[in-house]
């Protein structure tokens, strides 16, 4: 059963709900922060945020943007985990965190495996881009290269891919002549990034180089976007609102803003006066060095750097009570059935029940 | 609660009524005069046109590939005015919210999103769900999956295919079929970049329209209402008519509905080589009883074609407005985001928007024509008031085609042909034959013992205005529009079919992903706790 506390001290999940209600609504910018929470657990919490005209972040927004902002400059093209392990016969591996943010990857892939969609049975051809020490080890012939500044790596294997001249060591030029003929002849490649090494230029290099392999072969790519159901967050928000996370209801109607409404900054800069931060995947702590007042749904366990004025211990999806979530082992937002079902409540029960302290408002 | 609607001109082609009368509703059905009882509520609606709730067929409203296109451009839909208090996030641009409230402030209560692959469907369904006021329903998408090309290579009958459809349909909570250019993005995962009817997909050495008889027939077996509902090859490029006739004919006198036929109905006549076509379509859909179609009209404006004809919309991405799309090779079906913008001096555009308006006409049988824009592909559902002014005056597109290249309307009919829909034909084209269509006998029509999904509506010389803003607007007997502002929110369902099938499918299936995918076919079903609110779902019968 999860604990409730005010101050410190233990109290009644109802006790916690109506002081939270009275800490929130006595805010004049309040942030919902966080935002780890499964596709119920975000809808109530955008629909507290509207009702207290706050704003509403996820902890996870630098990754998140990484891949929607070149989405909405560039555009992508994307394929599935599954579509992946069954026809892709190249992969090109970027990053060197990627088994580290997602450890079944390679089961869920199985780059080891003939693909068997494939027209052609033979193995696969795998390339890692920037594998750091441990990424490409053990997973059959994996081709590496290595790169100090992804940029103007992914530059120059787009330049070559494109027959274009570049201007670098023969070694690296052999190597990404190499890399280019892989991809060039690949019957359905797929680039795989993540991690906090990509950030939205290198991520943009990659589109292009994916869509110009497209005018002669199929290329496409698969993100691992980030934990915490970012991605199944940005979902509720997009149909809920139109827009991602990092939008606020200070006007009114929803305003999206990557900038204005990033919630550690709101916080830091005085903007926002009052957080409520929801982290229900594990025990991570808000982020921010300023002591504003607080009410947290989170993981037990969680150490904060100042006790919040309410918090509550929530269950987590999948593991104490069932919830819709995005998964990265399907790429789409699935079903996830209670493994240990317990008493602990959900985010959306408790952000229900704060709500309901707000006074009357349409049922949604 | 009991409703008196007084003196209204009541428009029911089902029950034959064209006529100054009386409509009763008891909570939330339609009753007849109850001889003695007073009302609790009378609306004097002397003056006014009184139909069935609009039901549309055919409207991507929810789905990853409509939310890839909300996030896709955020610059397309920034807000400016705060929401009512009572319709909280109605005023936010695309938002499920916005959608539902606008839907119902015209005067419609029903409304279909097409194309749901299973795969995607638990996120489909929480996006129906967070859309008010009206009715729902999502069709399923079949027809590049590896199971069922799988069965259809190794030759394993209708049954076993027919079992199949129906659980993919139970799992993913739809009320029909939908098949979107069957073996296309498959065959674009290998490469395909041109794909017609008699096609091979490779890997499953299968036509494209062996593809689409045996999805035919597993809808004719189920007994599902609604007939396999088909996204054709070659949509969109010149001289694609042939294609469509070719499909026509390829449904072998069987039930086939006929997805956006506008998008079909191209020519490759004259010195851009791009012409209409429509009239020789519409003369072949008037001579094929078992086909019915929906229009797919285009309006003059910003756009975005969501679809998950992956193929078709690769290969339009170039024409991108902005320059910005999302290309999705998905499980089987995946689909492609791409912004448009049908500009009224081009050339193509002019000839597209004067197809889906000869297509209205030409087509004689209101019964087997369906009033949509494949919103958002031809344009939003916005404009249809506006459509509905264009189908009702002659005059009305008098004026809107002088506006246009006089060359592109060169290259239609549009300008020789006179006919004015009247407010009957309107109510069986997106009332009562809708409702048919769909196999839902409790709406489309103002009977007694239907469900009281009413709109009245201000008739005057603006036809636009009268269906952009409905007087009254009626769901499940609550009055939730007035005067074309929504009052309150309440909370429709979802509506589905559940079709009978051998289990033993099931357990092959579960077998099947487990080897193949890795994951358990569970995580995709829709399970109703899942959602937010309870009940969210509401059976309709498979029998025909």
């Amino acid at each position: 059963m999860g604990e409730a506390r005010i101050n410190g001290k233990p109290v009644s999940l109802a006790a916690a709900a109506e002081r939270a209600a009275e800490i929130l609504s006595q805010a004049r910018m309040p942030v919902i922060a966080g935002l780890g929470t499964d596709a119920a657990g975000a809808r109530a919490s955008i629909l507290l945020a509207e009702k207290l005209r706050g704003a509403y972040d996820h902890m996870h927004s630098t990754r998140i943007f990484a891949d929607l902002d070149v989405m909405r400059q560039a555009g992508l093209m994307v394929t599935t985990p599954n579509e992946a392990r069954l026809r892709a016969d190249v992969f090109l591996f970027i990053g060197k965190d990627l088994t580290k943010d997602w450890p079944a990857m390679m089961e869920r892939l199985s780059p080891a495996k003939i693909p068997p969609f494939d027209l052609v049975h033979e193995p696969r051809k795998l390339l890692w881009i920037a594998p750091g020490r441990g990424g490409a080890k053990g997973e059959g012939l994996v081709e590496t290269l290595d790169s100090s500044d992804l940029h103007a790596t992914l530059a120059s294997l787009r330049a070559r891919a494109a027959g274009r001249a570049v201007n670098c060591a023969k070694g690296t030029l052999r190597k990404l002549d190499e890399f280019a003929g892989v991809l060039k002849n690949a019957r359905f490649g797929v680039a795989v990034w993540g991690g906090d090494g990509l950030d939205s230029l290198s991520i943009e290099m990659l589109h292009g180089l994916i869509r110009d392999l497209n005018k002669t072969t199929r290329f496409s790519g698969l993100p691992l976007g980030a934990g915490a159901n970012a991605s199944g967050v940005v979902q509720t928000s997009g149909w809920m609102t139109g827009f991602p996370v990092r939008t606020s209801f200070g006007r009114g109607f929803p305003e999206h803003d990557t900038w204005r409404f990033d919630a550690t900054r709101m916080i830091e800069s005085g903007e926002a006066d009052t957080a409520l931060w929801i982290s229900a995947y594990g025990p991570e702590a808000p982020p921010w060095r300023k002591n504003i007042p607080l009410v947290a749904l989170a993981s037990p366990q969680t150490v904060f750097a100042w006790e919040p004025q309410v918090c509550v211990e929530i269950g987590c999806p999948g593991i104490d009570h069932d919830g819709a979530e995005f998964a990265r082992e399907t790429g789409s937002i699935v079903g996830s059935l209670a493994s240990h079902r317990s008493q602990a409540p959900s985010v959306a029960d408790v952000v229900s029940q704060i709500s309901k302290h707000l006074g009357e408002t349409p049922k949604c | 609660m009991l409703i008196h609607l007084k003196g209204g001109h009541i428009v029911d082609p089902v029950n034959g009524r064209d006529e100054t009368g009386d409509l009763w509703i008891e909570n939330d059905r339609i009753v007849a005069a109850p001889p003695g009882k007073l009302a609790d509520e009378v609306h004097d609606v002397s003056g006014k046109t009184v139909m069935a709730g609009a039901i549309d067929i055919h409207s991507h409203i929810a789905g990853g590939n409509v939310n890839c296109a909300r996030l896709l451009l955020p610059e397309k839909h920034q807000n400016w005015l705060p929401n009512p208090v009572a319709l909280p996030f109605s005023t936010a641009k695309w938002s499920t919210f916005e959608t539902g409230t606008i839907y119902a402030s015209m005067g419609f209560t029903t409304v279909i999103e097409p194309a749901i692959v299973p795969h995607q469907a638990l996120q489909a369904h929480l996006e129906l769900s967070d859309i008010p006021i009206i009715d729902k329903g999502m069709l399923t998408v079949l027809g590049n999956d590896d199971f069922l090309l799988s069965l259809l290579r190794d030759g394993e009958g209708p049954a076993a295919v027919a079992d199949y459809v129906a659980s993919a349909v139970a799992a993913s909570n739809g009320l029909g079929v939908k098949c979107i250019n069957a073996g296309g993005a498959t065959a674009f995962k290998y490469n395909a970049r041109t794909f017609s009817l008699d096609d091979v997909v490779p890997f499953y050495d299968l036509t494209s329209r062996q593809i689409v008889e045996a999805l035919q027939r597993a809808v004719e077996d189920l007994k599902i209402p609604h007939p396999l509902h088909l996204h054709a090859n070659n949509l969109g490029i010149p001289g694609n008519v042939a294609t469509a006739l070719a499909t026509i004919e390829a449904a072998r006198g069987e039930r086939l509905h006929f997805a956006h036929l506008q998008f079909y109905s191209y020519g490759a006549e004259g010195g851009h080589g791009f012409s209409s076509a429509a009239a020789e379509l519409a003369a072949a859909v008037n001579a094929a009883p078992n086909v019915t179609i929906d229009v797919g009209q285009v309006m003059f404006r910003q756009t975005v074609t969501v679809s998950a004809d992956v193929l078709r919309q690769f290969n339009g991405s170039e024409m991108a407005s902005p320059k910005k799309s999302v290309i999705h090779d998905g499980d089987g079906d995946g689909g492609g985001i791409v912004p448009y913008f049908y500009r009224e001096n081009d050339f193509a555009n002019a000839v597209q928007w004067a197809c889906g308006l000869e297509l209205f006409m030409l087509i004689d049988d209101p019964w087997r024509i369906f009033f949509t824009t494949d919103h958002p592909n031809g344009a939003p559902f916005t404009t249809y008031p506006e459509i509905f002014a264009l189908i009702m005056s002659r005059d009305a597109r008098a004026e809107a085609t002088a506006r246009l290249p006089q060359e592109a309307v060169a290259m239609t009919t549009l300008p020789s042909i006179a006919r004015e829909y009247n407010l009957n034909e309107i109510a069986i084209m997106t009332r009562a034959a809708p409702a048919k269509l769909l196999g839902l006998k409790d709406r489309g029509h103002l009977g007694e013992g239907g469900l009281a999904d009413i709109a009245v509506y201000s008739p005057g010389k603006d036809l636009a205005k009268m269906f952009r803003f409905a007087h009254l607007v009626f769901k499940d007997g609550d009055l939730v529009v007035r005067d074309g502002r929504g009052t309150h929110y309440r909370w429709g369902n979802a509506l589905k079919v559940n079709p009978g099938y051998d289990k033993a499918i099931d357990r092959r299936l579960a077998g099947y992903y487990d080897h193949h995918f890795g994951n358990s076919r569970d995580l995709f079903t829709v399970k109703e706790h899942l959602l937010p609110r309870a009940d969210a779902f509401r059976e309709v019968a498979c029998a025909r």
